[in-house]
């Protein structure tokens, strides 16, 4: 059987792409083994027939789309902007004027109307709006850091496995001091220290309380869980016949990497990209619920759970409500995940455990 | 006075165990304790019953179970009864509560030679709990005690004569000069390096209860050493329990004003889940406990038990502390503008109502502390009432600091962090561009009072250590700044302010110049210095099962609940 035939986008090892043989984007391959479609569309096809996954994919875009909509719920319906605090104020319902936040602490519930829609916190903070904004940056952080770890996870799963030797015993080393470290702890100890000082790296210089904190954590606590298995595919298919043919041909290792190697693997990484996003968005929630994420007063869910804790009693939807929007976000991303990864691959066992 | 509030939950584990051993001593109590309670006891002069066991409860073990080194209100209010210095307080309520009293010495001391000299007699025929008399000496070896184990209170002790030298010689059971002692007589006579008008409150601290000399010079919490007092610790298990009885012999000793106790035996139990320990309160299966109900059980605790739960103003303060040496509060105006626009009543709701809003520095029942000061005749407006923000605004705009950009220190202890973005929104409102800055509770002051930091402004309180303006006056005296660990965290420096501390501090008969504290603490927070915001004082809970007589308990305005006031009904 030719390499050809069995060519997938997935690039395992033992079936890489090659742009010599077969092509140089992705999308454009037609194989004529998989009933002359091609692997992008072999994969759509495979998806299609996910209606529960497709759901699950939808209601993420719905999440998006109404956490993208956040300044306007803010500024038209609630009237008031995530951190703004309400502590003496009174609002009327039903004719009848309340203490947002009561002189014993306790604060309004919800009113199912636009200001207070879902209640206030102890500060007297408009939940919902605070939802809102909290849901955008717990996406924004988890879209970020996954960005950054495919990227910098890629980079590093390729030098390694490409160049070996000192390389990646450097590389890998490094990767094993990060993994040595339970997720959870190595977030808390990077979040602490950085949200105290901030980051100053030569000219760039970011403030303690700035979201590119969170992003930044948990986007290197997460590359070794993707740098290795790349490294890993790597490392094979440097050995194949078409790598061997791309460099005999005088094809340089940057370019070999880029043409040759990156086309085999990035399917892997595409597939790692909404869990990574799901898990990312699940430890800046448990980074903030434990103070080593988001800095106040920005809102996350984390924040909010945290907050809400102490008020389960007398103001339950404090700590349910952003609960059930984490549950929901990194639902619909770990089962959109999957028909992914079972899409583009079949036979991949793509985990991130920690 | 570092205050513990630590309200950590436990693990299930704990829980259930914590439970269960509160229904097995619930049970135990009303199956057996009623019994035994009732054979052995007489009726109190409250109409209480006299004798009997009670089981309290404490969010987390106390530092140290150590006069020598505790400096927690969860060390102090049970110590209080175990160990008697050589002058304490009354065991009542108010005022009359912070005025010093013989302890174990038969009289005030008699003070001489320009304030520096003390000489007090110990009464006669005094013994410890295990029976040890009590000497003179073992004074010494007291503060020779708190000195050398490196206690946070080793500082109040540093103006005796020779404590230095004692220090530095390193040697635990070497002299200090100051410090003269007769057992013969009993005679004790302490030289002060400079007059402090305080320093009888300092012989009145928990550090100076005395111990007997033959104490090692270590932490002995796992074995506390004997006292004299109403009660003596006859178990201690750190991080679980620590149980009190009362003192054989105490009674015997007649000391005015210190009671006797009512109940024989106080089982504290450490407990880390707050809202459990207030569900077993509520249910009886604990007769106390020590940290107020969590906010979140506050009206169910009121609704169900109002008629045992209180809350009582301590001696203590909240404020915002504004850095005169960093721009913008090097501007009186600025200082002024934030005085104006804080929202006292609202950051009330933020301790769930247990905070007093108020103006004033010095803390209701310390001498120089004025009510009318302290509420209406505030000159920034009733603190009960809403900011005025409009003044703020123009007071801000006419110093040209709209719109400055300022970071809000906190930390993250509860209500610090809470109150810390409540102030920095209240900034924001009156024109600043304002950020809070939450840090861990451990590093906090630390942070803040290292002069690099150069924090602008911030969450800051204290709690009084003894009911003398001085414990509080440190704080903004231009004398005690410091590069590190500095507490003057706005670094006030006036003149004149600073002046009036060191004549204070030589004035030994407080009463006679309250109203000079007075006027000094409006000078400070009114315009045109304006050097720190204070905006109230907090109120702390006396929540307890319906076994106790709740009218008969006494808050004492330094140790809080006193548990000598404790009965069964």
């Amino acid at each position: 059987m030719s390499e050809k035939n069995d060519l997938r986008l997935s690039g395992t090892a033992d079936k890489p792409v090659s742009d010599l043989e077969a092509f140089a984007e992705p999308p454009a391959v037609t194989v004529e083994g998989s009933g002359g479609q091609s692997p992008w569309r072999l994969a759509a096809r495979r998806l299609r027939k996910r209606r529960f996954a497709l759901f699950m994919g939808a209601v993420f875009v719905l999440l998006v789309l109404v956490m993208a909509a956040a300044p306007l719920w803010a500024e038209h319906v609630a009237h008031t902007s995530p951190n703004e605090n309400h502590l003496s104020d009174q609002i009327d319902v039903g004719g009848e004027k309340i203490n947002v936040v009561g002189l014993d602490g306790v604060p309004i519930g919800p009113t199912w109307r636009g200001e207070f829609f879902l209640g206030a916190d102890g500060n007297g903070r408009d939940v919902a709006v605070r939802l809102l904004y909290g849901g955008r940056n717990s996406l924004i952080i988890g879209l970020s850091a996954a960005l950054i770890t495919l990227l910098l996870g890629l980079t590093t799963g390729l030098l390694a496995g490409y160049f070996r030797g000192w390389t990646d015993s450097f590389l890998s080393r490094i990767m094993d001091i990060l993994w040595a470290f339970p997720v959870i702890l190595l977030g808390i100890a990077l979040g602490t220290s950085l949200a105290l000082g901030g980051l100053k790296l030569g000219p760039v210089s970011i403030s303690g309380g700035s979201l590119a904190i969170p992003i930044f954590v948990i986007a290197i606590v997460y590359i070794p869980y993707l740098a290795r298995p790349i490294r890993g595919e790597v490392l094979s298919l440097r050995e194949k016949e078409f790598v061997e043919a791309a460099r005999a041909q005088g094809m340089g290792p940057f370019r070999l990497i880029h043409s040759e190697i990156l086309p085999n693997v990035v399917s892997t990484g595409l597939v790692f990209f909404p869990l990574l996003v799901a898990n990312a968005i699940l430890l800046e929630a448990a980074l903030s619920f434990l103070g080593a994420g988001v800095q106040p007063p920005e809102p996350s869910w984390g924040t909010m759970i945290d907050e809400g804790v102490a008020r389960i009693v007398t103001a339950p939807a404090l700590a349910i409500v952003p609960g059930m929007m984490i549950v929901i976000t990194v639902l619909s991303l770990n089962v959109f995940g999957e028909a992914v990864r079972d899409a583009l691959d079949p036979r991949a066992k793509v985990r991130i455990e920690h | 006075m570092i205050f513990v509030r630590a309200l950590q939950n436990s693990s299930i584990a704990k829980l259930l165990a914590v439970v269960v051993l509160s229904l097995g001593l619930g049970t135990a109590v009303a199956a057996c304790g009623s019994g035994s309670d009732s054979s052995s006891s007489s009726s109190s002069s409250n109409g209480g019953t006299e004798g009997g066991s009670i089981t309290i409860s404490q969010t987390s073990q106390p530092d140290f179970l150590d006069p020598a080194l505790s400096y927690t209100v969860n060390g102090w209010e049970p110590m209080w009864l175990v160990y008697t210095p050589l002058l304490t307080y009354p065991h009542v309520e108010g005022t009359t509560g912070g005025e010093v009293t013989p302890g174990l010495a038969e009289d005030l001391p008699t003070v001489s030679n320009g304030g520096k000299t003390y000489e007090l007699k110990l009464r006669d025929g005094l013994k410890y709990a295990d029976g040890q008399p009590v000497v003179a000496s073992d004074f010494s070896h007291t503060i020779k005690r708190v000195l050398n184990l490196e206690s946070g209170g080793s500082f109040f002790f540093e103006n005796i004569v020779g404590a230095d030298e004692y220090l530095k010689a390193g040697d635990p059971n070497g002299e200090i000069k100051g410090i003269k002692t007769n057992d013969k007589t009993g005679e004790i006579t302490i030289d002060l390096v400079g007059a402090d008008a305080s320093f009888s409150n300092i012989l009145a601290t928990n550090f100076a209860g005395l111990v007997p000399g033959d104490t090692p010079f270590k932490n002995q919490t796992e074995n506390p050493p004997s006292g004299v007092g109403a009660y003596t610790i006859t178990k201690s298990v750190p991080n679980r329990e620590f149980v009190m009885e009362k003192s054989p012999n105490f009674a015997s000793f007649n000391i005015p004003d210190i009671p006797t106790g009512h109940v024989d035996k106080i089982t504290t139990k450490i407990i880390k889940n707050a809202n459990q320990q207030a569900q077993d309160v509520l249910s009886n299966k604990l007769d106390y406990m020590q940290d107020p109900p969590p906010a979140d059980l506050k009206p169910t605790v009121k609704a169900q038990a109002g008629d045992r739960y209180g809350e009582t103003t301590t001696g203590s303060t909240y404020y915002f502390f504004m850095n005169t040496r960093v721009a913008p509060f090097d501007d009186a105006k600025v200082r002024e503008a934030v005085n104006y626009g804080i929202d006292k009543p609202g950051l009330a709701r933020i301790f769930a109502g247990e905070l007093a809003p108020g103006c004033s520095f010095l803390p209701p029942g310390m001498p120089g502390y004025n009510e009318a000061f302290d509420t209406t005749d505030c000159p920034y407006g009733d603190p009960s009432q809403p900011p005025d923000l409009e003044k703020a605004k123009q007071l801000l705009k006419e110093a040209g600091a709209d719109g400055t950009k300022l970071t809000v220190w906190g930390n993250n202890d509860d209500p610090s962090d809470k109150v810390t973005e409540a102030y920095a929104d209240m900034l924001n409102q009156i024109g600043f561009d304002a950020k809070p800055k939450i840090i861990d509770g451990g590093v906090y002051f630390q942070t803040i009072g290292n002069q690099s930091t150069k924090a602008q402004t911030g969450f800051a309180n204290w709690f009084q250590d003894f009911p003398h303006p001085l414990n509080f006056s440190f704080l903004v005296d231009g004398d005690s700044i410091q590069d590190t660990n500095n507490q003057n965290f706005g670094n006030v420096d006036n003149k004149q302010l600073n002046e009036e501390i060191n004549k204070l501090t030589l004035e030994t008969d407080l009463p006679a110049v309250a109203d000079r504290w007075e006027a000094w603490d409006e000078s400070l927070v009114s315009p045109p210095n304006s050097y720190i915001a204070p905006y109230g004082h907090r109120k702390l809970a006396t929540f307890v099962s319906d076994r106790i007589n709740f009218d008969a308990i006494v808050f004492h305005p330094l140790y809080n609940n006193d548990y000598s006031t404790f009965e069964l009904k």
